[in-house]
């Protein structure tokens, strides 16, 4: 993975200091509430219901197992004990104390860490599969991408006091999308052209929140040394044109909307015409130096299926459906892909307590080169494990409780922190997603409803994704009271879609048993090999939505 | 006489920011831009212009910004971003070379980013401290991306 030089870490040593003094200048009554707030803010400093909330950037989801250990230190000495891995691959303390913060930012930088730009209305982490670099059918390594778009724009002069916030994802393969580069505000699709020249197509003007929309596409195919000034140009014309006064329109997504695709596209060439080939084209020695801390780990020379793993599967139902549900394909014969869930009943979804993140920290070191993801799914992947190590790996999964075998189904549910932390939410998402996990907990029954994404968010800010959810759950207030909209036919990947509303919202007693209703109209609907989604897709909202309001007509 | 903070120093503010369009010019103003492009053949010599926040920069594409001493851009809010691409765009596309300088809501915390868009004067409101300002007045050591001041990003420095 990238590793800082004196460069990077001078910057964000430089940081710190900054934030430093603009902490102790807030205490003293130097800078004021108004001013403070966009300052900190882009340093992940929220100020939330009972405590500062502080995220910390992971970029891409990459973290190596010593890092992963000083989050599992600083979130054992400076908050409860847990942290909460978040669906753009961050990690949130939920209790840190404000003048803990520059301490906090300090001992980041020690593994190569910060917390630059994971709020405020700036460019915020860069997303991307978290399979990046061991899937077979990957273009090519997203990872060097995604690290030339963090430096780029990590204190990008320019862009700091955007109308809103701008999220960017990249994605490698074309067969499947783990970024849901569809929903951020700029997508983009790594792929080569005719020449085999690598480049991106890039999408704009995605996103969830109060608004929701699927992306457009503005070009089919920038070549990638053309990538920064192209960035640049779109966020130029955004930064000018995008609406101010309006948070809620203010997203580039209103923007693109409003003015159209074509005429959008129009001012952006405008302003890449004299962009284009000036200083921040990239050249192929950076690529180089960016690929070259993204090279492969020394794998053994291995074939697929060896005894340990096939006697355990004939064996073991609870191995083979570990295996079936958190495994994943490696592109090198005799490895795979495993996936550590943080799912399971009774633990806040995408939570992990110190013990837990020292614990995974282990197996990373143990059997995956020492290097551990986040997904947009807000679970660990160790991406290198040998397959022969995979009753070991899952042995001590299960003991660390990681190995819920439910990867993709039901209730490997995307979750906000929600009311139960978060000043802006309308309702709490964490007892709702427990309610689903205590409820749906017959593991045959999961199996048989299949692959199901179902995202909770506690707001309209739909921090939870509810709109790509097939199954959405908002959290809605109904004069003081917490009520929940269902929504249903949401998703995120290469079919991105944003789904409808069911109808009027539900209490929160109702709600699992709309889930049921739901599951079983699919059950009654479907054809052989059909997913939710599909039968959704065929059958339309209606036979959904009667049967959920069935009891109460 | 009022201060501000020009190329790194408190200097003395030697031109009055005509927020009021109806006021008569002279060649300490600085005027708005909508009002110079539109009597600038009967106007006389002005000081510079200042542009407001969704003015944008185009209008003065054909405009010999270098008969000016002083072009201000005004930030309504200092959250309100946009005036750091229209300095961007004075410097590195209309090739202006005189001061740029930051009017309004602006804040001392913000110096490091406006001095690397373009901006070399600040024209603070009353309530700022300057000597604690200028402690502010500066960016980090290095930086990524390229700007005004370095042109190369880091790639082609490293």
């Amino acid at each position: 993975m990238y590793q800082y030089d004196a460069i990077d870490q001078q910057l964000v040593d430089e940081r710190v200091a900054q934030f430093r003094d603009q902490t102790r200048r807030y205490l003293n009554d130097e800078l004021s509430e108004q001013e403070f707030l966009p300052l900190r803010l882009q340093n992940g400093l929220y100020i939330q219901r009972y405590a500062p909330m502080l995220r910390i950037a992971i970029p891409y989801g990459m973290l190596s197992s010593e890092q992963l250990r000083k989050l599992a230190d600083i979130s054992r000495r400076y908050d409860r004990s847990y942290g909460h891995f978040s669906t753009r691959q961050n990690l949130q303390l939920n209790w840190p104390k404000l003048e803990d913060v520059p301490d906090i930012l300090q001992e980041l930088t020690q593994v190569q860490m910060h917390a630059v730009q994971t709020s405020g209305n700036c460019i915020r982490n860069t997303t991307t599969d978290q399979y990046a670099g061991v899937i077979a059918d990957e273009i090519v390594d997203p990872r060097p991408y995604c690290e030339l778009i963090r430096q780029w724009s990590t204190f990008h002069p320019e862009f700091a006091f955007l109308p809103r916030k701008f999220k960017i994802a990249v994605n490698a393969t074309e067969s499947s999308d783990r970024a849901a580069i569809q929903v951020h505000d700029i997508g983009l699709q790594i792929k080569k052209n005719d020449a085999g020249e690598i480049g991106f197509k890039v999408i704009v003007g995605g996103g969830l929140g109060r608004t929701p929309m699927v992306g457009v596409t503005i070009s089919e195919f920038i070549p990638r040394a053309d990538l920064l000034t192209y960035l640049d140009a779109i966020i130029r014309v955004y930064n000018q044109q995008g609406r101010r006064d309006n948070k809620y329109k203010a997203r580039i997504k209103i923007l693109v909307k409003a003015l159209g695709i074509e005429e959008f596209r129009n001012r952006v060439e405008a302003e890449w015409v004299h962009l284009r080939g000036k200083e921040s084209t990239i050249p192929m020695s950076e690529f180089d130096r960016l690929s070259s801390f993204f090279s492969e780990p020394a794998y053994e020379s291995l074939t697929n299926n060896p005894a340990e793993l096939t006697s355990k599967l004939a064996n073991s139902a609870g191995f083979s459906r570990w295996h079936e549900r958190n495994t994943f394909e490696h592109k090198k014969p005799g490895y795979r892909i495993v996936t550590l869930t943080l799912k399971k009943p009774g633990q806040a979804p995408g939570d992990a307590t110190s013990d837990q993140m020292e614990k995974a920290a282990d197996l990373a070191d143990q059997f995956s080169f020492g290097e551990l993801r986040v997904s947009h799914e807000q679970n660990l992947v160790l991406a290198d494990v040998r397959q022969d190590q995979l009753v070991a790996v899952w042995e001590a999964a299960k003991e660390a409780g990681f190995a819920t075998p439910t990867l993709g189904l039901l209730t490997d549910m995307i979750c906000c922190p929600g009311g139960d932390f978060c000043a802006l939410a309308n309702a709490k998402s964490i007892p709702i997603a427990d309610q689903i996990q205590q409820t749906f907990d017959n593991l045959d029954y999961l199996y048989d409803l299949g692959n199901i994404d179902l995202n909770i968010s506690g707001c309209m800010n739909a921090c939870g994704h509810h709109h790509v959810g097939n199954i959405g759950i908002l959290g809605v207030d109904k004069k003081g009271q917490e009520f929940y909209q269902i929504s249903i036919g949401g998703a995120s990947g290469n079919d991105a879609s944003i789904g409808k509303i069911l109808g009027p919202s539900f209490a929160q007693e109702d709600i699992t048993r709309v889930i049921q209703t739901l599951m079983d109209v699919y059950v009654n609907n479907r054809t052989d090999e059909e997913r939710f989604i599909d039968t959704y897709r065929r059958v339309g909202i209606t036979p959904f939505k009667e049967a959920a309001y069935a009891k109460a007509n | 006489m009022p201060k501000l903070i020009k190329n790194g120093d408190i200097a003395d503010n030697l031109y009055t920011w005509q927020q009021d369009s109806e006021a008569a010019a002279s060649d300490t103003a600085i005027v708005p831009m909508s009002k110079w492009l539109a009597e600038k053949e009967s106007i006389g010599p002005v000081a510079g212009i200042w542009i407001d926040a969704g003015e944008g920069t185009e209008a003065l594409t054909d405009v010999d910004l270098n008969q000016f001493a002083v072009i201000g851009i005004h930030f309504p809010a200092f959250v309100d971003g946009r005036g750091f691409s229209y300095a961007r765009l004075l410097r590195e596309r209309l090739g202006y070379k005189g001061e740029i300088r930051a009017l309004g809501n602006f804040i001392p915390d913000q110096l490091g980013y406006l001095l690397r868009v373009g901006f070399n004067s600040f024209q603070f409101n009353e309530d700022v401290n300057l000597e604690k300002a200028l402690v502010l007045h500066k960016s980090f050591s290095t930086a990524y991306q390229g700007d005004v001041i370095e042109p190369r990003p880091m790639f082609l420095r490293r």
